[in-house]
């Protein structure tokens, strides 16, 4: 026993020391220091903004009920859809993926007790609710209305609210620099030992990858959104081509962080589908590597196509064919990973879990979304395209297709070792296909009404448009009351669910080999990792795994692995 | 000592940590690589308002820009400028001797050259305040004043919090905080004081030279 407490880095002190729990209810969960209780708040402050922007979702599609509107002002149209685009995208996807899921699953999966900077980890969650509450008080004081993309020169002759957009998203941006940085030298430096980087979880690559945007990507924004600031608030000329400053500086500086920014919403829900898809089919991940490697591609060549946005704003026409093919070579290392999910799905045994079925819908309604996507890359039928319903379409089937659906996955997948309790079953199920369908029934009509020419935009539009529009509002009355249902399966769960095994998906990756929910110092010693962790059918590679009840009582849940040394030849 | 480097036999890994200088270094290297992280999200952050002022001025035919009553807006004065900038660079020389002779156990030479270079780096913005005073153009009149206030400013701003970290720095040096063969603070703040450095031969050259 000696010998192996002297072979167990854990146990050397000084090192790998567990702190003592925090007491009172302040330090242990409004202020923790935590990463499992600051991914619960991103979680909690994220779908508190998801409610408040799916509610202007539905006040958009009241109104668009009737030709000539329904119910509010065209100025107020305005705000609502400006607020509900830019809380969808910055208070709720982006921290539900990024700060929720990950600091929640990626620490626990790469065997490490906490994110490497705590302390910075707190001060980039507080950042967070406090840009929500900013954002959204901007109706107070006239909320801007120029879309979440705020282009000058209208957002420079915007309400007052504007500044507050420009003030809250800056902060948003900083939270998800200070993530990004705390994530990537968690994933460089913390991994447990032998956790090499082809035997990490791919959700952690994911993690990897968006890490990289986030640090990179995010600080262009805000350089972006101070000048705006600085322009609205002292009048200094960047954007106001009046005065020798140009609008298409904003586009450009804009879109060098919001194309990453797609990627930085839907990487890590790639990541979570890579965890669900081998668990629920019972099979090994197809190309483990290529999957891995993919998500790097596509965030480097992430990097090299935001003016693909920008193809009917004036910008120099040579510019437009290498921003067109390379915005379709980011169609090869996603098409990979599409294939690879499906190969893994090929011949498994698979299971239609609630979490497996959001899977399965990410992948038909992301490849369907990638598919337009390509379309609105090619610049001929772009200069069709722009600025119409199909936009809209097209990004409601890769955000709402792709990453949310990519997050309820997680929620499912994720919630008894969160929660330590498990949801109903079939509540579950209901959810998913109602949401599918409802889903579809909303945004595929949204296809044809761009096709046929109904901008986007608009609070009023042509009677000849208005079957199709009512379709997708009644749709989406459908989508908001489904999402109930997941509000009220949590809630049951947390009041009256069963309690919940440690690993009751029989899933291998390092946190479900610790109980439900884990312990404050996730690993009492530091597990070693031998390979990686999608061999189903093979014992756990792991070695020093705390010892656990076996809840099941089927003894291979936490089954060591046999032999330490066939690591060595790996 | 990286983890990354690990191969994968734990018993290998563990052997690394058995000594508490092990664990420093470890603790050690995750902080220079958050640091440096950190570094490269600002120089982003600079490259962004670089590529706006490279936009703009490459989106008018003339540079400086010429005003609405059609006079050309003046140059900026490099005399003054490069003898400005010798205090930030020398200050940056001193920064290194000063860690030079931390590293060789010389605290008195280092409490010298740290107090040239707070010294160096205070006489750097006073130089920047007066320029700003005399300069003919204004922060709001032009897309030159725009982008040259505001990069200049930023760089100032980063200058400002170098000072007061570098101070600090000192104080927590002669108060014992670090000691012969661990100094982490110290090498943050020379990173950063280089980086500042770095930040500024780009905007001497794009400013006053280009």
């Amino acid at each position: 026993m000696a010998i192996a407490a002297h072979h167990r880095p854990g146990l050397i002190e000084g090192h790998d020391h567990i702190h003592a729990e925090p007491q009172g209810i302040v330090a242990k969960y409004i202020f923790s220091l935590d990463a499992k209780v600051i991914g619960v708040q991103y979680m909690i402050a994220g779908l508190l903004f998801f409610v408040i922007s799916g509610m202007l979702a539905e006040i958009i599609r009241i109104q668009l009920l009737t030709p000539g509107g329904a119910i509010i002002s065209a100025d107020t149209y305005n705000a609502v859809y400006s607020l509900h685009g830019s809380g969808m995208v910055w208070m709720t996807i982006i921290p539900l993926v990024t700060g929720g899921f990950g600091n929640y699953v990626m620490p626990l999966q790469i065997g490490a007790r906490d994110v490497a900077f705590p302390w910075l980890n707190l001060l980039a969650f507080w950042m967070f609710p406090i840009a929500g509450v900013i954002l959204f008080s901007s109706f107070l004081v006239g909320a801007p209305d120029a879309g979440w993309t705020e282009y000058p020169p209208i957002s420079l002759q915007g309400p007052p609210g504007t500044s507050l957009w420009c003030v809250a998203i800056f902060l948003i941006g900083i939270s998800s620099t200070l993530t990004g940085i705390n994530f990537l030298v968690t994933i460089f430096k913390m991994r447990a030992p032998g956790m090499t980087y082809t035997r990490m979880p791919l959700f952690c690559w994911a993690q990897l990858a968006t890490a990289m945007l986030n640090m990179v990507a995010t600080t262009a924004l805000a350089g972006a959104l101070l000048a705006l600031f600085l322009e609205r608030q002292f009048n200094v000329p960047f954007y106001d081509p009046g005065r020798g400053g140009s609008p298409l500086l904003w586009q450009h500086m804009f879109w060098f962080y919001s194309h990453p920014a797609v990627y930085i919403m839907i990487l890590p829900a790639f990541g979570i589908v890579s965890e669900i898809f081998p668990t629920f089919a019972r099979k090994p991940i197809f190309g483990y590597k290529m999957i891995a490697f993919s998500s790097i591609a596509i965030a480097l060549l992430g990097f090299m196509v935001w003016a693909h946005h920008m193809f009917t704003s004036g910008m120099a026409p040579w510019l437009q064919l290498p921003f067109m093919i390379l915005t379709m070579v980011i169609a090869v290392p996603t098409g990979i990973k599409i294939f690879s999910w499906m190969a893994t799905l090929w011949g498994g045994k698979i299971e239609f879990h609630p979490a497996m079925l959001f899977a399965i819908g990410f992948l038909i309604t992301f490849t369907f979304g990638g598919i337009t996507g390509v379309f609105l890359a090619a610049v001929p039928t772009d200069l069709h395209e722009h600025g119409t319903y199909f936009v809209v379409a097209h990004i409601h089937y890769v955000l709402f297709g792709g990453s949310m659906f990519g997050i309820f996955a997680g929620l499912y997948y994720w919630w008894p070792k969160i929660s330590g309790r498990m949801m109903n079953y079939r509540l579950g199920v209901v959810h998913f296909w109602l949401t599918f369908l409802s889903f579809n029934v909303t945004f595929l009509p949204m296809h044809w009404l761009g096709l046929e020419g109904m901008p986007r935009r608009v609070a009023e539009y042509r009677p000849e448009f208005q079957f199709w529009n009512d379709v997708a509002s009644i749709g989406s009355f459908v989508l908001a009351a489904s999402t109930l249902i997941l509000f009220y399966n949590m809630a049951q769960s947390l009041i009256r669910g069963k309690k919940a095994p440690g690993n009751p998906w029989h899933a291998r990756t390092l946190e479900w080999t610790i109980s439900s929910p884990p312990p404050y110092y996730n690993f009492k010693t530091i597990p070693a990792v031998l390979k990686n962790p999608y061999d189903f059918g093979e014992p756990l590679p792991y070695f020093g795994l705390d010892p656990q009840e076996d809840e099941e009582g089927d003894g291979s849940t936490f089954a060591p692995a046999p032999h330490a040394e066939t690591a060595e030849r790996h | 000592m990286a983890v990354s480097s690990l191969n994968s036999s734990h018993e290998a890994v563990a052997a690394r940590y058995e000594s508490v200088d092990e664990v420093y270094r470890y603790t050690r290297d995750m902080r220079l690589l958050g640091f440096v992280l950190f570094l490269v999200s600002d120089v982003v952050l600079f490259s962004a308002f670089i590529f706006a002022y490279l936009y703009l001025r490459n989106s008018v035919p003339n540079w400086p820009p010429i005003t609405k009553s059609g006079q050309q807006l003046p140059r900026f004065d490099v005399a003054f400028a490069a003898i400005n900038s010798c205090a930030l660079f020398g200050s940056g020389a001193t920064m290194h001797f000063a860690m030079e002779s931390w590293k060789h156990l010389n605290r008195s030479a280092f409490n010298l050259w740290m107090i040239a270079t707070i010294v160096l780096g205070i006489a750097f913005l006073c130089g920047q305040g007066y320029e700003y005073q005399h300069v003919a153009i204004s922060w709001s009149g032009s897309t030159m004043g725009a982008t040259f206030f505001t990069l200049t400013g930023m760089h100032g701003f980063h200058v400002f919090i170098g000072i007061i970290y570098l101070i600090t720095l000192f104080i927590q040096a002669n108060s014992g905080v670090y000691t012969g063969s661990k100094y982490f603070g110290l090498t943050a703040g020379t990173l950063y004081w280089h980086f500042v450095d770095v930040i500024w031969v780009a905007l001497f050259y794009l400013f006053y030279l280009m």
